[in-house]
């Protein structure tokens, strides 16, 4: 078990703020998942968490010890990157049993029986060269390699990616059984949201580099609502409520409310005739943005 | 399992738990499934599933035999009952109250109309 940290790491290239003051705490043994629209930053953060990235300013701390060129740190994160389609580490001939090995080699608490009895279930063929891999493939490599790593901390950057529907549902169970086994922490990025909702105790979401918010799933998902109505009626009802996202149609609007006392908010939406529903992780992610 | 998304997980997952019961696919002093079955066969996150099994505990629906697991508890139906009895005003007839204000339906004719069907399911059943 290892809990990670970072206090206010920025990262820039050439200019460009990639993240910005960023400050996280990942606990032990919880499944997070990661949230953000492209280029919002996620495998930047992943890569600084996981020290393969320096960060500009602040610090990242894996059981209080700085990750950086930390040898015992970096034995407990495993950061399974989304494998290049073209090339591998610059060599067009590697092998997806290369791979493999590597992993062996990489990380001290690598399971081999493990990562067979994965490349089987995936069907995985590690005779082909990662190159002439299938997307699906790539990502299936990536998560055999993100299981049988074995690291205490493992971070999976969008391992459904290309994923067909069985595929997808074969991770989201090997993770589970995984998760239940044993007590590593795992971060997994994704853009098929309302799929893993269920296995997600926390969600990160990542906008334009900063941390829109880090909060319990449920917790999350319970606290806001969408109101539609009559938009008279909505905006009456709205002044000096949190007011994430509005739409309007004609005469009717549709918004989605942060909620700090729902019994209130009951009784104050008793008198009108309004529609209140409960967003979907998705939905919500999109109105947060 | 497709989760809806007007009632939380480990709500949806306790009452599929005391559907079973009701409808005798679990029976008293059997044991539920545990934590990690559930998450298996529901993909979700074990803690959640944790969570639906201590609100049955806490209900007197589960009870807990050391080191065994969780088990039905006797009388878990007329719990059930009276628990999903209470919930049954808000799940079912404020929304089928909503939508007969809005077609214009009295109370009175929803009666009727309730007695009506009722009626011929009796019928269709015998």
């Amino acid at each position: 078990m290892s809990k990670l940290e970072c206090i206010g790491v920025s990262k820039a290239y050439g200019g460009h703020k990639v993240l910005k003051d960023i400050s996280l705490c990942l606990e032990e043994h919880r499944i997070y998942g990661l949230i953000g629209r492209n280029g919002a930053g996620k495998t930047t953060l992943l890569s600084l968490l996981s020290g393969q990235t320096f960060a500009a300013g602040g610090q990242v701390l894996c059981d209080g010890e700085p990750v950086w060129e930390n040898q015992d740190a970096l034995d407990k994160i495993c950061f399974s990157r989304e494998i290049s389609k073209t090339t591998f580490f610059g060599n067009k001939d590697r092998m997806t049993s290369d791979m493999l090995k590597a992993g062996a080699y990489f990380y001290p608490g690598w399971d081999e029986d493990y990562a067979r009895e994965l490349t089987d279930i995936f069907e995985l063929d590690t005779d082909k060269k990662i190159t002439e891999l299938s997307d699906g493939m790539r990502s299936a490599l990536t998560i055999v390699m993100a299981l049988a790593s074995q690291a205490p901390i493992t971070f999976l950057d969008e391992p459904v990616a290309g994923l067909d529907v069985f595929m997808r549902d074969r991770f989201y169970k090997l993770l589970l059984e995984e998760y239940c086994e044993s007590e590593r922490t795992f971060v997994v990025s994704t853009h098929i949201i309302d799929e893993a909702t269920s296995l997600l105790e926390d969600v990160i979401i990542l906008d334009r580099g900063k941390i829109v918010c880090m909060e319990n799933t449920e917790e999350l998902l319970e606290r806001h609502r969408m109101v539609s109505g009559l938009a008279e009626d909505i905006d009456r009802f709205c002044e000096g409520r949190n007011v994430v996202h509005s739409e309007t149609l004609g005469r009717k609007k549709t918004v989605c409310v942060a909620i700090d006392d729902m019994a209130g908010f009951r009784r104050d939406a008793e008198g009108y005739d309004f529609d209140i529903s409960k967003a979907s992780l998705q939905k919500l992610f999109m109105n947060l943005l | 399992m497709e989760f809806r998304e007007d009632k939380a997980i480990f709500v949806q997952i306790a009452e599929s738990i005391e559907d079973d019961i009701l409808r005798g696919i679990l029976f008293e002093d059997e044991r539920a499934p545990s934590t990690n079955e559930l998450a298996a066969a529901y993909e979700i996150n074990p803690n959640t599933a944790a969570k639906s099994l201590s609100m049955l505990m806490n209900d007197g629906i589960l009870y807990k035999k050391r080191g065994v697991g969780m088990f039905v508890a006797a009388g878990a139906k007329e719990k059930i009952f009276d628990k999903r009895r209470c919930v049954f005003v808000d799940d079912y007839l404020h929304p089928m109250l909503r939508e007969a204000k809005l077609l214009g339906l009295t109370p009175d004719m929803l009666a009727s109309m309730i007695r009506e069907e009722a009626g011929h399911e009796e019928v269709c059943h015998e």
